[in-house]
C-alpha cells in the first residue's frame, strides 16, 4: 500500500519493489542494522541467524514450489541432502573453490528434484505430496548405501572444511560466516521477488489458480511445473551445501522427512505465495526452535522418561500444533495479518 | 522351489498387513475424500492403547481390546472434530497439511506419554508358528492375516449393502449434493474417522502380538501408501488384492535381491510400484477416475 500522490508512468517503475524516498531510507537502515548486528549480538545468536539464514534459501525454493505454482512439496529436504552431499563431496575431495560447489550442488538437486518433477505434470494434490515423499526415502536408500569412498555413508559422515571465498579468505569466524550467509540469503530473497513480478512468476500463478485455464489460456504447464520444480531444487541445492559448510560436516540423517515438513510449516506460518510469508514463516519458527533450545532443560523435567531426548518430540508437538492452528485460523499466515496491520496504521482513522 | 513359494506365502500374509492399514486409509479417503497422512500414527496409538489396557491397567485381553477399539474411536472423532470439520470447505493444500501436522503432533505426544523405549506388547496368539505342509509362518502373521481378512470383508459389505455405508460413500462423492439431498454430512465424517479407529486398533493388535512396540511402529503408515494407491483409494477389496501384490514383491526382493544391496531393496520396490502406478494409472486398479472440467 502506497502513500497518496506515489504515481507510476511506466512498467518498471510500477513493478519496482521499493516506491518511495521513506522506503530506499528504511531499506538502507536495515542493511545497516545488519551490518553491525555482529558488535552488539552473542556469538551463539549469531550462529542461530546464520543458520536461519541457510534455512531461508530453501524455504524460498519451496515457496516457488508450493506457493507461487501450487504444488505440494515433501521432498524438499531430500533436495538438500542430494546437493549439500554432493557439493560438500566436490569441495573436501575435489577442492573445488566455493562458489562452484555452490553451483555444483545446486545442480545436482536439480537433476534429482527433475526426476520426481516427471510425475508433477500426471499428478496433482495429495498425489504429488506423496511422489514428493518417495523422493525423500529414495534419497535415504541412495545415499546410505554408496560406498565410503564416494561419500560418507551414513556412519561417519563427510567432513567439511571452512569457506575459502574466491577473494582468498578463509571464513572461519562465527561473524565472517554470518556475513557470507546473509549475504547469499539477500541475494536469494532478490531472486524470488523478481521470478515474482516477472513473466515467469505470473505464469506459476496461473497454473496455480487454475490449471486447465492457464493451459487454455496458452501457457505451457508442463514446462513451467518443470521450472519451478527445477527452481525448487536448486534452491535447496545450495542450501543443503551451506548448511554442510556451516555444520562442519554432511550426513544423511541430517536431512529428514521431518526437516521437510519443517520447513513447509514455516510457509504455512507465515504465508503461502509471497517472499515477506516464507521469510516471516522461517523466523519465527526458527526462533521458536532456539527458545524450545533455551528451554531445555525445564522440560526434561517434566518428562523424566525422556530426559534429553526430550527437544524432538516438544519441538514436534509446538511446530505441528502451530500449523493446525494456523490453518484453522488464519490460513493466510502471518504476513496476511502483518498486512492488515500496516494498512490500519496508514489509513487510521479511516477504514479504508 | 519350496523357498520361493515359502517367500511368495509370506508375502501374502505380509500383504495383509499392508492392506489392513490402507483399508484405513481408503476408508477415511472413500467417505470424506480426505487422505489421512496419519494414518500410521493412528494404528501407533491404537496399538498403546491396547498395550496401557492390557499391560498398564491389566486387563484380559477379552477387556481390553474392546476398551482400546472404543477409546481409538474417540480419538478418530476428536481428531476429525478439532482438524478436519473446521477446513471443510478449504483448499486441498490446507486439508493435506493439517494430516501432515497431525503426523508430527501424534508422533511426538506418543513420545511425551509413553517414551521412546520400545515396549513389550502382549501376546495374543501364542508363540507356536503355524504350520502347512512344509511351510512355517509365525501365529501373529498367520491369524493376524485371517483377521484382517474377516476386516475387510465385513467393511467391503458395510460399505456396499447396508444404508449408512452408502450414504457415506455418497458425501465422498459430493458434500454439497448430499446435503441437499438431506444427508447429514457432519455425522458421516465423524462416523467414517470412528470406523478408521477401531479398524486401526484391529490391525495393531493383530500385527504386533508377541512382539515391541514404539513409537517408530508408525513408520508401517508411510510404507502402506503404495498398497492403498495401488488399490484406488475407493476400494476397500482392492486393498487386499494391492496389499497381496506388494507385499510378495517385497518379499522377493527380501529372498533374492536384498543380499546385493545390502538390504533396503525391498523397503524401496514399494515406492517404485508406486511411482509407476502414479505414472501410469493413478487411479489405481479399483479407484473411481474423477473428470475435470472447467
Amino acid at each position: 500500500m502506497l502513500p497518496a500522490g506515489v504515481l507510476t508512468e511506466s512498467y518498471s517503475q510500477d513493478k519496482a519493489i521499493i516506491r518511495t524516498k521513506f522506503r530506499w531510507c528504511a531499506f538502507f537502515g536495515f542493511l545497516l542494522f545488519l551490518a553491525f548486528l555482529p558488535t552488539f549480538i552473542s556469538r551463539a545468536w549469531l550462529g542461530a541467524i546464520s543458520l536461519t539464514a541457510i534455512y531461508l534459501i530453501a524455504v524460498l525454493g519451496l515457496q516457488v514450489v508450493v506457493g507461487f505454482c501450487g504444488q505440494i512439496n515433501l521432498g524438499q529436504s531430500a533436495f538438500m541432502g542430494v546437493g549439500g552431499i554432493i557439493g560438500c563431496v566436490a569441495a573436501t575431495k575435489y577442492h573445488v573453490p566455493f562458489e562452484i560447489s555452490l553451483l555444483i550442488g545446486g545442480a545436482a538437486a536439480t537433476v534429482f528434484g527433475l526426476f520426481f518433477a516427471l510425475p508433477a505434470v500426471r499428478v496433482k494434490g495429495f498425489y504429488l505430496a506423496l511422489t514428493t515423499l518417495a523422493a525423500q526415502f529414495v534419497f535415504d536408500f541412495i545415499f546410505v548405501r554408496i560406498p565410503p569412498e564416494f561419500f560418507g555413508g551414513l556412519y561417519g559422515g563427510l567432513h567439511v572444511d571452512s569457506i575459502t571465498l574466491l577473494t582468498g579468505h578463509t571464513v572461519t569466524s562465527h561473524e565472517a560466516t554470518y556475513y557470507v550467509m546473509m549475504f547469499l540469503a539477500g541475494l536469494f530473497v532478490f531472486f524470488t521477488l523478481n521470478i515474482y513480478r516477472s513473466r515467469l512468476g505470473k505464469a506459476f500463478m496461473a497454473i496455480r489458480d487454475n490449471e486447465n485455464a492457464a493451459g487454455v489460456m496458452g501457457v505451457n504447464v508442463t514446462y513451467y511445473k518443470f521450472l519451478s520444480f527445477v527452481v525448487a531444487s536448486f534452491f535447496a541445492g545450495v542450501s543443503g551445501v551451506l548448511m554442510g559448510f556451516y555444520m562442519g560436516w554432511t550426513n544423511v540423517e541430517q536431512f529428514s522427512l521431518f526437516l521437510s515438513v519443517w520447513m513447509l510449516g514455516m510457509i504455512i506460518v507465515g504465508g503461502v505465495g509471497t517472499v515477506l510469508g516464507a521469510i516471516m514463516g522461517t523466523v519465527v519458527l526458527r526462533g521458536l526452535q532456539e527458545a524450545v533450545n533455551v528451554l531445555g532443560p525445564y522440560l526434561s523435567a517434566v518428562f523424566p522418561n525422556l530426559a534429553s531426548a526430550v527437544w524432538f518430540p516438544m519441538m514436534n508437538l509446538i511446530i505441528g500444533v502451530i500449523i493446525v492452528l494456523v490453518l484453522v485460523f488464519e490460513p493466510r499466515g502471518l504476513a496476511h495479518r502483518w498486512r492488515i496491520i500496516h494498512r490500519f496504521y496508514w489509513l487510521w482513522p479511516f477504514p479504508y | 522351489m519350496i523357498e520361493f513359494f515359502q517367500w511368495v506365502l509370506s508375502g501374502v500374509l505380509l500383504g495383509g498387513l499392508y492392506a489392513s492399514v490402507a483399508a484405513a486409509f481408503i476408508v477415511i479417503y472413500r467417505s470424506t475424500r480426505v487422505f489421512n497422512f496419519a494414518q500410521g500414527e493412528l494404528l501407533m496409538f491404537g496399538g498403546f492403547f491396547v498395550y496401557t489396557a492390557a499391560v498398564t491397567m491389566d486387563l484380559s485381553k477379552g477387556l481390553s481390546i474392546p476398551l482400546a477399539m472404543v477409546t481409538c474411536a474417540g480419538l478418530g472423532l476428536l481428531i476429525e472434530r478439532l482438524t478436519i470439520r473446521p477446513l471443510i470447505g478449504q483448499p486441498l493444500f490446507s486439508v493435506v497439511m493439517v494430516t501432515i501436522a497431525l503426523m508430527l503432533i501424534l508422533r511426538s505426544i506418543s513420545m511425551l506419554i509413553w517414551g521412546a523405549m520400545p515396549l513389550r506388547f502382549p501376546d495374543l496368539f501364542g508363540d507356536e508358528g503355524v504350520s502347512i505342509g512344509p511351510f512355517r509362518f509365525s501365529a501373529s502373521l498367520f491369524y493376524g492375516f485371517i483377521t484382517v481378512v474377516v476386516l475387510i470383508l465385513c467393511l467391503w459389505w458395510m460399505f456396499g449393502n447396508t444404508k449408512r455405508g452408502l450414504t457415506m460413500s455418497a458425501v465422498a462423492e459430493g458434500h454439497d449434493v448430499a446435503k441437499s439431498l438431506g444427508i447429514n454430512v457432519r455425522q458421516s465424517l465423524s462416523l467414517a474417522w470412528a470406523i478408521a479407529g477401531v479398524v486401526s486398533v484391529i490391525a495393531a493388535a493383530s500385527w504386533l502380538s508377541g512382539r515391541s512396540i514404539n513409537y517408530l511402529v508408525a513408520d508401517i503408515g508411510l510404507r502402506a501408501v503404495p498398497c492403498a494407491l495401488l488399490a484406488g483409494l475407493e476400494s476397500i477389496p482392492g486393498a487386499l488384492l494391492a496389499g497381496v501384490i506388494v507385499g510378495v514383491s517385497e518379499n522377493l526382493c527380501v529372498g533374492y535381491l536384498d543380499a546385493y544391496t545390502s538390504g533396503g531393496m525391498s523397503l524401496i520396490v514399494p515406492f517404485f510400484i508406486m511411482l509407476i502406478v502414479l505414472w501410469i494409472r493413478p487411479q489405481g486398479l479399483f479407484g473411481w477416475k474423477i473428470i475435470e472440467r472447467l
